[in-house]
Order: C-alpha cells, then sequence, then structure tokens
C-alpha cells in the first residue's frame, strides 16, 4: 500500500503533499534530509544519486525516487513490493511530462491544483486507481491554451457536473469519439547502443535497445496490425497494454488498437555479435606519469552506412587531484571543468572518410594523493547520433487498419543513438 | 445649441468611460490570462487568507475556484485550514464539477478532523449514487468511502452494494476499491462485506476484476474456499486485467496455489546443494531450495519426506504458469517481477530458466527498478545460478553506475560464475581495481576470491590474478589481494606451497602491513611444508623487525613460535632467531606485542628456563593472553589459539603440547556473502530488498503434505458460462481481437451474455461456501498448520516432530473431507441446474429496471 507522497524539491523542500490514507507527519521529510546529507558526506565522490532507494527510518521505510533535481518520496510502514511503488512513482513524473511538457519546480508549482487532482486520480486509498493517460485526460482536463482563455475571459464555461463526458470507453487506454480531419500515425524507432569498449578497442559487453515511440492521430477506433521485415532480429520484447501479446507469440506481428496522442509501442532488445557492429571507434591512449599524464584520443567511423555521425560527445572524468589540464583537438572544441575535474570534448558532426578528430594534450596531478591517481583507470563516456539509421536493420513492413473506413498516413523514422556507452582507456 | 453641446458632451464622456471600461476589462482579463499558471495561489500573505472565505461564499464559481485553489496551495504548504471545512463543505453540491473535485480534494484531507461537519456532505454523494452519469456516481462513492468518520460505515456499506450492481465497470470498480475502506472503518462488517466479494468475484470484466481480488486480499485474503471456483476463469484473465490488476492477481494466486497443489519442485532427486558444480543444463537433478522457510541444512530430510511425492505438475497450476508467461512481456516492471515470483515459487526448477531474460531487460531502466530488480536477482541467482549465467555481460558494472547497484553487480557475478564464462568475469573483476573507489577496489578483490572458492576448477587462475595484483603499486590493493589469497589457501591447502613461495618472493615489495602479516602468518601456518623458505622468511623478518607494524610484529613473533615448535630446538639457527626477535619484541613500545613475546617465550622455552611449578602461573597467564590476543589480532579470521585446551589440569606441561597449541589445523573461514539470506524471503518483497523482515511481512504458506481435492476446481468451472469471454474489455486478447472487429457495441447479446456468466459463477460460490462448511474442520485445522510454519519460519528450524503431528492432522480431515466431497457433489449438481433458470432471469430484470 503507496500510503502518501511527498514531492520535494532540489533543495529538499515539500512542493506536493498527498496523503492516500492516513497522515503521515512532514517531519518525516526532515529525517530523510537528514539522511541524505548524511550520505552524501560520506565520501567526496558520493552524489544524490548513489543514495539508497529505499532508507529506514524508525517507523517507516522511506521509498524515493530521485529523478530530474525532484526527489519523490514515499514512507511506507508495511511490507509492500518495493518495485511497485518504485514503478507507480515513475509514472507521477511520466504523467506530468505528458500534461505539462515538462517536469521542474516551476512547472509543478504552476500547476498544482491539476497535479492534486492527477494524484487523486492516480491513487485510491494505497492502490492504484488509473494511471492511463488517455483516460486520466477525460477525467483530469490537460491544460491547454484554449481552456485558459476561456476561463480567463471570466466565461464560467467549466464543465458541468450535466455535460461531463459519459462515455468512457471500453478500452481504458484509448479515448471514445477521437476526431482528425487527417488521419496520421507516425512511428519512430530509436535504438541505443549500450556498450563497454577495452582500451584495445573490443567490446567487452555489446547489445542494442530500440523503442518505438508512436504518436497516433487517428479517428475512432483503429485496429492496427504492423508486420516488420525481419521480427527475428528482435530477442526479448515488451509492448504497450495495447498489444496483444498471442498475435506477437504466433505471427510476430503488432496488432493493437492504439491510444490517442504519443506512447510508447514497444521496446526490445538486440544482442548484436560482438565488434564489427559498432558505429564508431573511439581510441583513448593515456600515459601517466609520476606528476601527470599524457594523452590522446582518436574517434573514426565504421560501419555507419555511409551516414554522417552527429552530436558526438567525449567525456572524460579525470581523477580528482587532477590540477592542470592543456589539450588541443583538431575538430570540435574541448572543455575542463577545474571543479567537477571533467574533460568534455564536443566533436560536433563527424563525415565518413574525412580526417578522424584527435585530441590531445596532457594533465598534472596536484601534489596530493598522486601515487594514488597514477593507478587510477579512465573511462571515456561517448554519445553520438545517426539519423535514419537503424543499427539492428529492422525494417516496418506493413501497417494495416481494420475496424475504421479511412486510410491513414503512416510515417516511419529511424534513429541510432549512443546508448550506456563507455570507453576505458 | 446648448441641449446638443451638452449632449455631445455627455456622449463623449460616455463614449471615454465605455472605452475605459473596456479597456479595463482587456487588461485585467489579459493579466489573468498570463497568471492563469497556478503558482500565483502559492502566495500567501493573511489578506489573502481572509479573502478566502469571502471568495467561498461567493455566487460566482470562479471566484470559488479561486478560494479553493488558495486552501489546496495552503495545504501543499503544510498550513493547517481545518478552520474554513464549514464554508468547504457548502459548496459540495456545486454544479460545477471543477469546484466539487476541489471540494473533494479538501474533503478528503480534513473530514477526520471535523467529522460532524464532514457528516453534512454525505447527502449530497447518497444522491448523486444515483446519478446518470458513472463518473460522478463513481466519485460520490470514492469520496464517501474516503472519509475516514466511522459512523457513516452503514450508509458507504449501502452505497456499495449498490453501486456493486452497476451496468458501469468502472463504478463497480471504485465499489471494489470502497470495500477494504469500509473494512477499516468498521470491522465489524467483515461477513458481510465478504459476501460482496464473494459476489463481485463473478465479475467478468477485466476492468473490475483486479480490484475485486485486491479488496480480497485486504479483507479476507485466507478465504481460498471462494476462489475455488474462479480460479481458471482468473487465470483466463490475467492478460487481459489491467497492469495494477495482474500484480494483485498474481500474488492471490501465488497464495493459492502454495496451499492447493503439491510441491512440483523437483527434489526427488535432490542432490546436495553446491554451486560449485557444473549445474548448468541438468536442472532437473538441481535441487532447489525454494522454499522460503527451510534452510539449507533441514534439506536432506526434506527430500526425504518428498520422495513419494508425485513431481509431475498438476494441469491447473501449469495452466496458471502458462497464463502468467506473456505478462513477462509487460512494460511494468513490477508485473514482470510478479511473474519471476509465481515462476520461483510454484514452477518446476527447469522452467525458470524463462525470467532471466525478461528480468535483465529490467536493467534498462530506471536506478532504483534496477536497485530491486538486481536484489531479486541475487536472491533467484543464489539458488538457481544457472538462470542467469548466459547473461553474465549485463552485470558488468559501468563507471556511471552508483554504488549500490556496483555493489549487487559484483555479488551476481561472483554468483552465477561457472566454467564457461569465469575467464570473461575474472578479466573483468581485473579491470574494476583500478578504479578510484577504494572501497569498490576492495570489494572486487573480494569477488574474485569467492569467484574462486565458488569453482575450484578456476581456483588456479583466480589465484594467479589475485597474485598479479598483490604485486600492484596501490597498497590497499595488495593488501586485500593478500588477505584474498590467504582466505582462499586456508580452504585448499593443496596449492599453498608454491603460492606461498610466490608470495614470499614477493615480500620485498609489499609494504602494505596487512598484506606482510597476512603472509607471515600463511609461512608459519604452512611451514611444515615450507621447510626451506620458511627459517628464511624468519630471518629477513627478524631484519626488519622494528620497522614493522604491529600486526606483522605480532604475527612474525607467532611466526618463529610455530618454527621453533615444529623443528623442537634443534635446529640452532632457527631457535636463535626466534630468541632475537623475542629479545626485541620485548623492548617494543607496544604491550601487546610485549605481551606475545612474553607468552611465547613461557609456551616455547618454559621446560628449559622456567621451573615446573610455575606452570600453573604460565597457564593463567596463557589464559590472559588469549583474551589479549583476540582483541589484538585485527582482520585475522583464525586465532592462534586452540579452543579445545584445557586449562584445568594443573599438572599439565604446556610446553609438551606446543605444537597442538600453535600448529593446529585452523578451520577455513567461511566465505561472507554479504547478499546471503535473501532467499528466504518472497521474491520481489521489501523483506528481500532490505535482507530483514519487514512489518507486515507474511512468509509464503508451505506446500500441502497431501493433496487438497482438485475437483473444487473443476466443478465450477463445467458451469463456468461460456458468455463472460464477450465483456472483456479486451486487453489484447483474441477475445478482443474478435470484438473490436465485431464493432463497437456488441450489443445487448454481449451483455446477457455476461449476466450468464456472473450468475453462473456466483451459484458456483454459493454451493461451494455450503459445502465448505461441512469440511469446516479440516480447513481451521489446515490453518493452524499454516500459521505455525509461518511463526517457525523466521527461526529456520522448523521442529521435526511439530511437522508430523500437523501433518497427521490434515491429512486424517482430509481423507474424511474427500468421502464427504462426493456427496455434495451429488447434490450440488441437481440444484445448479434448477438455479441455472431462475437467476439469469432475475438478472435480467434487474438490468431493465
Amino acid at each position: 500500500m503507496i500510503e502518501s507522497l511527498f514531492v520535494l524539491s532540489p533543495t529538499g523542500k515539500v512542493i506536493i503533499e498527498k496523503h492516500w490514507h492516513e497522515l503521515i507527519p512532514r517531519r518525516v521529510v526532515d529525517f530523510f534530509n537528514d539522511q541524505v546529507s548524511k550520505a552524501m558526506a560520506e565520501g567526496e565522490d558520493v552524489t544524490r544519486e548513489d543514495v539508497l532507494p529505499i532508507i529506514a527510518s524508525p517507523k517507516y521505510q522511506l521509498i524515493n525516487v530521485y529523478r530530474d533535481g525532484l526527489t519523490y518520496l514515499s514512507p511506507v510502514t508495511k511490507e509492500v513490493d518495493p518495485m511497485m511503488v518504485f514503478e507507480f512513482l515513475h509514472r507521477i513524473p511520466d504523467i506530468m511530462q505528458e500534461y505539462f511538457g515538462q517536469v521542474s519546480e516551476t512547472v509543478i508549482k504552476e500547476n498544482f491544483v491539476t497535479v492534486y487532482q492527477l494524484l487523486e486520480e492516480m491513487m485510491d486509498d494505497g492502490f492504484p486507481l488509473t494511471t492511463e493517460p488517455n483516460s486520466l485526460k477525460e477525467i483530469v482536463p490537460a491544460p491547454n491554451i484554449l481552456n485558459k482563455v476561456i476561463t480567463t475571459m471570466g466565461a464560467t464555461t467549466s464543465v458541468s457536473t450535466r455535460k461531463m463526458p459519459n462515455g468512457m470507453s471500453n478500452l481504458p487506454w484509448r479515448k471514445a469519439g477521437v476526431k482528425y480531419n487527417s488521419n496520421e500515425i507516425f512511428f519512430d524507432i530509436v535504438e541505443e547502443i549500450d556498450a563497454i569498449v577495452d582500451s584495445t578497442g573490443k567490446a567487452v559487453s555489446c547489445e542494442a535497445h530500440g523503442t518505438i515511440q508512436t504518436n497516433s492521430r487517428l479517428s475512432g477506433m483503429p485496429d492496427l496490425t504492423l508486420s516488420f521485415v525481419n521480427p527475428r532480429l528482435v530477442d526479448d520484447c515488451s509492448f504497450h497494454q495495447s498489444v496483444r501479446f498471442n498475435k506477437w507469440e504466433s505471427d510476430k506481428v503488432l496488432s493493437f488498437v492504439p491510444p490517442d496522442g504519443h506512447f510508447r509501442l514497444m521496446s526490445y532488445r538486440v544482442n548484436l555479435p560482438s565488434q564489427q557492429n559498432l558505429p564508431i571507434q573511439v581510441k583513448p591512449s593515456i600515459n601517466i606519469g609520476a606528476n601527470g599524464a599524457k594523452f590522446d584520443i582518436t574517434v573514426s567511423l565504421r560501419n555507419t552506412d555511409g551516414k554522417a555521425v552527429e552530436n558526438v560527445v567525449l567525456t572524460l572524468p579525470l581523477h580528482k587531484s587532477t590540477s592542470t589540464l592543456t589539450a588541443q583537438c583538431n575538430v570540435g572544441q574541448y572543455m575542463f571543468d577545474p571543479v567537477g575535474k571533467v574533460l568534455r570534448w564536443d566533436v560536433g558532426k563527424i563525415v565518413p572518410r574525412e580526417r578522424a578528430p584527435v585530441l590531445s594534450g596532457s594533465f598534472g596531478f596536484g601534489s596530493a594523493s598522486s601515487e594514488a591517481a597514477a593507478n587510477a583507470g579512465y573511462n571515456i563516456g561517448v554519445e553520438f547520433l545517426i539519423n535514419s539509421h537503424s543499427l539492428s536493420g529492422l525494417k516496418v513492413d506493413v501497417l494495416k487498419l481494420f475496424n475504421e473506413s479511412y486510410k491513414p498516413y503512416k510515417g516511419v523514422r529511424t534513429m541510432t543513438k549512443a546508448g550506456r556507452y563507455q570507453v576505458r582507456a | 445649441m446648448y441641449n446638443v453641446d451638452a449632449y455631445i458632451k455627455s456622449l463623449t464622456s460616455n463614449a471615454v468611460k465605455l472605452s475605459k471600461k473596456v479597456q479595463d476589462g482587456i487588461v485585467e482579463n489579459t493579466r489573468d490570462l498570463r497568471f492563469e499558471n497556478q503558482a500565483h495561489f502559492l502566495d500567501t500573505n493573511e489578506d489573502k487568507m481572509r479573502e478566502i472565505r469571502k471568495n467561498l461564499d461567493s455566487r460566482y464559481e470562479k471566484e470559488k475556484l479561486d478560494g479553493l485553489k488558495r486552501l489546496i496551495a495552503m495545504i501543499s504548504k503544510g498550513r493547517d485550514v481545518s478552520e474554513f471545512f464549514p464554508d468547504v463543505v457548502k459548496n459540495v453540491a456545486s454544479n460545477s464539477l471543477e469546484v466539487r473535485k476541489l471540494v473533494y480534494i479538501y474533503i478528503l484531507r480534513y473530514a477526520e478532523q471535523e467529522q460532524d461537519l464532514a457528516l453534512l456532505s454525505i447527502n449530497t454523494f447518497q444522491k448523486d449514487l444515483s446519478d446518470k452519469n458513472q463518473l460522478i456516481r463513481a466519485m460520490a462513492l470514492r469520496v464517501m468511502s474516503g472519509i475516514r468518520v466511522p459512523v457513516i460505515s452503514p450508509i458507504v456499506m449501502l452505497g456499495i452494494k449498490k453501486c456493486v450492481t452497476d451496468l458501469s465497470p468502472y463504478v463497480r470498480k471504485i465499489a471494489a476499491h470502497a470495500i477494504p475502506k469500509c473494512y477499516q472503518l468498521d470491522p465489524a462488517q467483515k461477513d458481510a462485506l465478504m459476501d460482496i466479494i464473494s459476489t463481485m468475484l463473478g465479475d467478468n470484466s477485466t476492468f473490475t476484476i483486479g480490484s475485486v481480488l485486491m479488496a480480497f486480499n485486504q479483507v479476507c485474503p485466507d478465504r481460498m474456499d471462494l476462489i475455488h471456483p474462479q480460479y481458471r476463469k482468473l487465470c483466463k484473465m490475467l492478460v487481459d486485467m489491467d497492469e495494477w490488476g495482474q500484480i494483485t492477481a498474481m500474488d492471490l494466486l501465488l497464495r493459492y496455489s502454495r496451499t492447493q497443489f503439491l510441491n512440483p519442485i523437483g527434489k526427488s532427486t535432490a542432490q546436495p546443494v553446491s554451486r560449485t558444480k557444473k549445474e548448468k543444463s541438468v536442472v532437473k537433478s538441481f535441487y532447489s531450495d525454494d522454499d522460503s522457510d527451510i534452510s539449507h541444512h533441514s534439506s536432506d530430510s526434506e527430500s526425504d519426506e518428498s520422495e513419494e511425492e508425485n513431481n509431475s505438475v498438476d494441469p491447473d497450476l501449469a495452466y496458471l504458469l502458462k497464463c502468467a508467461l506473456p505478462l513477462l512481456q509487460s512494460r511494468n516492471s513490477q508485473v514482470v517481477l510478479s511473474v519471476a515470483k509465481l515462476y520461483m515459487h510454484l514452477a518446476p526448477a527447469e522452467d525458470s530458466y524463462k525470467i532471466g531474460r525478461p528480468l535483465v531487460r529490467l536493467l534498462r531502466t530506471h536506478r532504483e527498478i534496477q536497485y530491486v530488480v538486481l536484489n531479486n536477482i541475487v536472491a533467484i541467482a543464489s539458488q538457481r545460478p544457472y538462470v542467469f549465467d548466459q547473461f553474465y555481460q549485463h552485470f558488468f558494472v559501468r563507471s556511471t553506475d552508483p554504488v549500490f547497484i556496483r555493489n549487487l553487480k559484483l555479488d551476481i557475478l561472483t554468483l552465477i560464475a561457472t566454467e564457461s564464462n569465469i575467464t570473461f568475469i575474472l578479466r573483468e573483476l581485473q579491470e574494476y581495481v583500478k578504479s578510484s573507489n577504494k572501497g569498490f577496489v576492495t570489494q572486487a578483490i573480494e569477488a574474485i576470491g569467492h569467484c574462486a572458492s565458488n569453482i575450484p576448477e578456476m581456483a588456479e587462475s583466480c589465484l594467479g590474478g589475485l597474485l598479479k595484483l598483490s604485486y600492484s603499486k596501490s597498497d590497499s590493493v595488495a593488501a586485500q589481494s593478500v588477505v584474498a589469497i590467504r582466505r582462499l589457501l586456508q580452504q585448499r591447502p593443496g596449492d599453498s606451497v608454491f603460492m606461498i613461495t610466490q608470495l614470499t618472493k614477493a615480500l620485498d615489495e609489499i609494504t602494505e602491513p596487512l598484506a606482510r602479516a597476512n603472509i607471515f602468518w600463511l609461512v608459519g601456518q604452512y611451514s611444515s611444508q615450507l621447510q626451506t623458505i620458511a627459517p628464511d622468511v624468519l630471518r629477513k623478518a627478524a631484519k626488519t623487525f622494528a620497522t614493522e607494524s604491529e600486526s606483522s610484529k605480532l604475527q612474525i613473533l607467532t611466526l618463529g613460535g610455530k618454527l621453533v615448535a615444529l623443528e623442537g630446538t634443534t635446529s640452532k639457527t632457527v631457535s636463535l632467531l626466534f630468541q632475537y626477535v623475542l629479545n626485541m619484541a620485548r623492548y617494543d613500545l607496544d604491550y601487546g606485542v610485549r605481551d606475545r613475546a612474553r607468552f611465547l617465550r613461557a609456551l616455547v622455552y618454559g621446560k628449559q628456563k622456567v621451573a615446573s611449578a610455575t606452570v600453573d602461573q604460565d597457564s593463567d597467564e596463557n589464559d590472559h593472553e588469549n583474551g589479549q590476543q583476540e582483541s589484538e589480532s585485527t582482520d585475522q579470521d583464525a586465532h592462534d589459539d586452540d579452543e579445545g585446551f584445557e586449562y584445568s589440569e594443573k599438572e599439565l606441561n604446556l610446553s609438551d603440547h606446543i605444537k597442538a597449541i600453535l600448529l593446529s589445523e585452523k578451520a577455513a573461514p567461511v566465505q561472507e556473502n554479504p547478499s546471503h539470506g535473501r532467499e528466504q524471503y518472497k521474491v520481489g518483497s521489501m523483506s528481500l530488498v532490505l535482507n530483514r523482515v519487514v512489518a507486515g511481512y507474511e512468509a509464503l504458506p508451505d506446500w500441502p503434505k497431501v493433496q487438497p481435492d482438485p475437483s473444487v476446481r473443476r466443478l465450477a468451472a463445467t458451469m463456468e458460462a461460456p458468455g463472460y469471454m464477450n465483456d472483456r474489455t479486451g486487453f489484447g486478447s483474441d477475445s478482443a481481437y474478435a470484438k473490436s472487429r465485431q464493432g463497437q457495441d456488441s450489443g445487448p447479446a454481449g451483455g446477457k451474455g455476461r449476466y450468464d456468466g456472473q450468475a453462473g459463477a456466483y451459484r458456483g460460490a454459493e454451493t461451494l461456501d455450503k459445502f465448505l462448511e461441512s469440511s469446516d474442520e479440516e480447513t481451521s485445522s489446515d490453518e493452524e498448520d499454516d500459521s505455525e510454519e509461518e511463526e517457525t519460519s523466521d527461526e529456520e528450524e522448523t521442529s521435526d516432530e511439530e511437522v508430523e503431528t500437523s501433518e497427521e492432522e490434515s491429512g486424517s480431515g482430509e481423507e474424511d473431507e474427500d468421502d464427504e466431497e462426493e456427496e455434495e457433489e451429488e447434490e450440488e449438481e441437481a440444484s445448479s441446474s434448477e438455479e441455472e433458470a431462475i437467476l439469469p432471469a432475475k438478472r435480467a430484470n434487474g438490468r431493465r429496471g
């Protein structure tokens, strides 16, 4: 049972307080803040992210989610499946994102009445009730410009009890009576590569995670069947609630009645054969001496189907005792953050068959603890993006529509991104 | 003329006024527009507070809304605004839905404090229960049941009864949610509420059923008899329920299955557990210690007991497992974990590989969810490592992982290491040693040690790796590796000679005190096999004695003592060396070292130098020294004292026993895995994550020893109406597929079908009630059995006697039941056909009205 929720600002102040069961006194938040600062004082490299998601207090288990600077704190008194609490707590910012476009302290404050209404509907006496964005939007209207104008112009057109929509559709994720002039549906296939690459350029672990983000703007109750050219590529997948499991099991097609608006249709995993599939190679070499190190990092393209790689960013966290850094690069620009001790190299766009970007230079350790620094290992975080490229090669074949008579426009985009991509030096 | 002038003047002035007014209005409104973000309500000074009351009494909706919004802002700032209750409650019947919703939020917050005033609102809710709009009806019941004022429980009860038969599944869902709330208000209503639940269990809307099961779990979790007739239906509906309903349903079905089926988890061919075996494909023979309350030690007796058990899976149980399988592809991580829970606690061990991949998939999500998944993987892997061993790459640590994730991943890597993946894991672990986080480095080294002791075949390469690390420039790495080597060698005396020789070679380079102390101890302990090297180590140590750390000094002394004890006093060099060390120690600054020297001198040379009369004194001292030593020797698992030694004998000559005292076999240290013990908890529970019992944790019921009657389920299933499939809300099932093809409104046929189904199921429940009344005795004894098991589970040791007696009881009860049951079945069938005719008609009537 999820009894209460406190949404805390980055400074630990209560922004939202909601109790679904009994009241839980606010001092629990003070206790929580104390524990967090205590945990963070333990070591210099301990961040807010390292604070345990479940903290025990004398009376409660403080289940907390930290996301985008905000803390969603739910104290529970009794045994509960913690995963369910986390899943629910994460749904809250998800829904707020859907409603307000972004989530931050100011956004919540600007819309706090709506937030309270949402929280009221999402949970009933400690058990999740309505968490589907489409159903919620029928009960709690999302703020949009039109609503704003109407209410401010003094015309009290706030829905009277008589006018309230009666038709809850019998598919909880889809509104009834949706109407569009042009019927379109867009699929964004986004694949992220997770990889750990060792210093020799060999992938220690490597896999691709794909999601199909969908934006449906179709009228009525369309029943869609989406098929792929090569569905066998998909190794393990999870679906939106609307997708029929059995159809996937038997025919490897996605059969579903889509929710209205944005939703994630499917996520899947592709196991990549090691090595040759990585689109980008980062070759670092760091020679560490007693008082400092010389380094150079080369980035080269491989296997991108001749496409350019964009938004390439490399980050190299350096040892805490690093005091000075000098470097030069032939492409892009680099930045050294002397407080966080992070070297960030913004490479930008790399076009195939152009000269490979190189960053080289040296850094020096401060006097203290240089011995430990000399033995430390280095990890380079890599970010990049390749448009209209699918690493796995997954391709949409046909979209069929049943149950409605119009012909929908189907848009498909693919994109490959770096996920948790890390190179060891 | 004047008139015209005046007229024009007034006209212009009016026009000006008008335009000004219009302008003002626009400015006003646009300002509002800009401020429509609700943040300005959060600004609360005293003036505004006074306005609130005025606002709430206003005739204008907008002002009321303003007032209410300001109140909610106050609540969220932590201010007590209960003083406004009377003003707010007046608005409960407002025509504006928006006003009402805010009023509800306020009332729910303060009703408990203002009980009498809260009663004023009840009337409106009661009226709303008959509203045409389903959302209004639902909202009325929700708020009414949420007002925590015990007096109104009968009214809530009435409301629930009214809504249970509502045509809208949403309202029925809300009614189900109201049941536990009503129960909390007034526990005396339990029986009536149970009746309602048993009726509602017949509901065939996938939208509603999850909430009904939730109510069941809250109000009467032990009434498994109510589930019998619905069991197969619930399994079938599982895939179509909403995600939260799926979680509740699986929870319930897990408990149900644990009380109704025999243990299918292959135990008969149990082999003693040892993770060291290559267990990968031979899962059938794998002893699965799945039971939450059976400790490892009682495993043998347990497997004997279940020898006669039939290992085949009950078809009903198999059906549940089959129905749950697709849910592994849910996007809700708790649903995935719940399926994993079912498979871990219900399915034969060879099926559990199915949960590996989906659980690993969850590692891609938020860190909090990763945390829970990893904890559960640790628990699962410690029992069935083969589920995860092929996914080892996913547990490799990234430099960006939070600390708690790293540690869990290390645990898992050591648990799932097999011969086939150990080389990769080992290489990876050695990579972690480079991290700048000391705690992490230590754990990585320990993990290598764990791997070696788990897979003896690989121990050599692990040791090799550790040895390399012990030369590391980083002191802490070197020290940790030596400690890990020492632990390993104690477990595997066979390897020691070579390894220790290697270590002693490195002695000159190793500076970390802890590492040196460990090497000295090792040399001393295995000196009988190191007769050529050991004295030389002592020689070297004697040279550097003065500069050694305290712990090293202690170990050098011990080493000397051991060598002398081993060779007697025959070897003069050793003896001289030892005496030299003793003399050095005598003047040491540290009293611990001085004490140890004195003790060893007395022990070794006692016979020669001390008169036998003083032996008594010595043994006293010995006692003292032992205490001292225990507190002194830090991080030394094996103490150099011999517990079996008796000091009471006065005539004892200690020096005759030197070998026994100093060179006794030391028990190998137990590898302590911090995650050990998790497997005793239910998968997915908070207790598992925290590795301790959290208040409210209920262990799983034990499998029944004797098969409970399986026909209770079949009985109801045959009566299950064919119609219920038509009323599915269709969460992706084939039936929904068919339905959406049919079109939106499946029309009266579908509706009717549902009521048939409901009636059928209802009947089943009722007759089953009757049937179970007769076998009440039996169920109660069963329950006792369960509670007993639960109590003892914490202590980990169930007394065998108790179990046996209770088994007998339930066994005899079972037989009685079987006899009665047959008779009942016949009766039941006769009566059911009658009712079948009546009930749908009744329902149909009700529907029309």
